[in-house]
């Protein structure tokens, strides 16, 4: 087992909640991704889990124990900025993981860092930032972690070494292992995750499994009559979870019964009825925007 | 056999029905034997870089669905006396493309007249033209 549970976390910074009552868990063989506009709190949150910063509130468990010092062992985390030392070499890099974690493989260490293409005998200042990311993942990767932590790992990598990110990570799940991850490049969240979570402002505005979100989640868009119509009973709906209006398109975003809201659309009066997929990148942007108008207001204008 | 799946995460379509949907049609075209072994779920997640779990749902649904079976550590194999009726199997590729026009037509406001006008002379140009072709 190497289960991740995140419990009402809270970080204030000068009185503001930076994470706001946060819980989540990570179950062992997942890749989780972490979703969110900047200053979402994403790094903030990875940096409670490492006992980085102090949380405010709450409390972050690793298979039920609370962090503590061999807690590091079974743990790995890239962070978003390089914490590397600028003025040694990448080989003594692997020397000093090597002597810092007992499970640390540094054959295993030197075949990724091979395959992301990066020269060990190179002092880290004069590494790129890809590369750089590259040198902090294949230590992560080698240390035998049962719960890693990558906030950004595949940021500044060219596209070939962020698929083979994606991979290692992929391998680490079929193991077993919980893998928890943040990305602004939600291509790599939707290939490799298998449960997300987007926060906006601290706070978690959804979370699920991302075959899940796409198969219930479904817009259903419609062309109003001249005269407008009146969406009372369907804007009411609960799976109805907004309801967009430009010029005279109405855009329904529905969660389950798609096919019912198509025709409840249409014998209200609409016509070029369409039912639409939403991919990661759909969900994500409707979650973080506000919708046009309040379901209320439209269902008013709408109205005869 | 796995070069014949590709996935498109990007879709809207959940990854587990893209790779369902894909392997049935391989089932009913053939280009997957009866009896053929099938990669291993990390063998094909790491194939097609999805989830290892979205690829053990995707052969827990083509077992419900009577198309493949697992035997514990043996792997996974496209049934023998499999569920899969090519014929229907097509009938049903063609058919979901036919809906996915004809929804379109109508909600572009062709009326049932126009679209059968226009059934018609696809139906011409694929149909007679192959067979003068033939």
């Amino acid at each position: 087992m190497s289960t991740i549970t995140i419990s009402h976390l809270r970080k204030d910074y000068g009185g503001v909640a930076a994470v706001d009552d946060l819980t989540l868990e990570v179950p062992d063989s997942t890749v989780f991704g972490l979703l969110g506009p900047n200053g979402a709190g994403k790094t903030t949150t990875f940096k409670c889990m490492l006992g980085l910063a102090r949380a405010t509130a709450g409390d972050v468990r690793y298979d039920g124990q609370a962090l503590r010092p061999e807690s590091f062992e079974r743990i790995a985390y890239v962070p978003e900025r390089s914490t590397l030392y600028d003025n040694f070499t990448v080989n003594e890099h692997i020397e000093m993981t090597r002597r810092a974690f007992r499970a640390f493989e540094p054959a295993r260490a030197r075949t990724l860092l091979e395959q992301f293409g990066v020269d060990s005998r190179k002092r880290v200042r004069a590494l790129s930032k890809g590369m750089k990311t590259a040198v902090m993942v294949a230590l992560a990767f080698s240390r035998q972690a049962e719960m890693l932590v990558l906030d950004e790992p595949t940021g500044g990598l060219d596209p070939v070494n962020q698929r083979h990110v994606l991979s290692l990570m992929i391998s680490e799940a079929a193991k077993g292992h919980s893998i928890i991850f943040s990305s602004h490049q939600i291509g790599q969240v939707e290939r490799a995750a298998e449960r997300i979570a987007i926060l906006q402002h601290g706070r978690l505005i959804l979370e699920g499994l991302v075959d899940d979100l796409k198969a219930d989640r479904k817009i259903v868009e419609g062309i109003a009559p001249v005269g407008g119509f009146s969406l009372d009973g369907i804007t009411s709906d609960s799976r109805v979870a907004r309801c967009d209006r430009t010029e005279r398109v109405v855009r329904l975003l529905v969660i389950d019964g798609a096919p019912e809201f198509a025709q409840r659309l249409a014998q209200a009066g609409a016509t070029g009825i369409r039912v639409l997929d939403m991919n990661l990148e759909d969900i994500f942007l409707y979650a973080v925007s506000p919708a046009d108008a309040t379901t209320a207001v439209v269902a008013q204008e709408l109205a005869p | 056999m796995p070069a014949v799946l590709t996935v498109d995460p990007r879709s809207g379509v959940p990854i587990y029905l893209q790779v369902v949907e894909q392997i049935k049609r391989s089932v009913a075209l053939g280009i997957l034997a009866s009896g053929e072994q099938l990669p291993t779920v990390k063998q094909l997640a790491l194939e097609l870089t999805v989830n290892p779990n979205t690829v053990a749902r995707a052969y827990r649904e083509l077992e419900r669905d009577g198309v493949i079976e697992t035997a514990v550590g043996r792997g996974s194999f496209v049934r023998r006396d499999g569920d899969v009726d090519s014929p229907r199997v097509a009938a049903e590729i063609a058919s979901d493309a036919l809906d996915v026009a004809l929804r379109e037509a109508r909600s572009v406001g062709l009326n049932a007249d126009r679209v059968r006008a226009l059934f018609e002379t696809a139906l011409t140009r694929w149909f007679t033209d192959a067979a003068k072709d033939a």
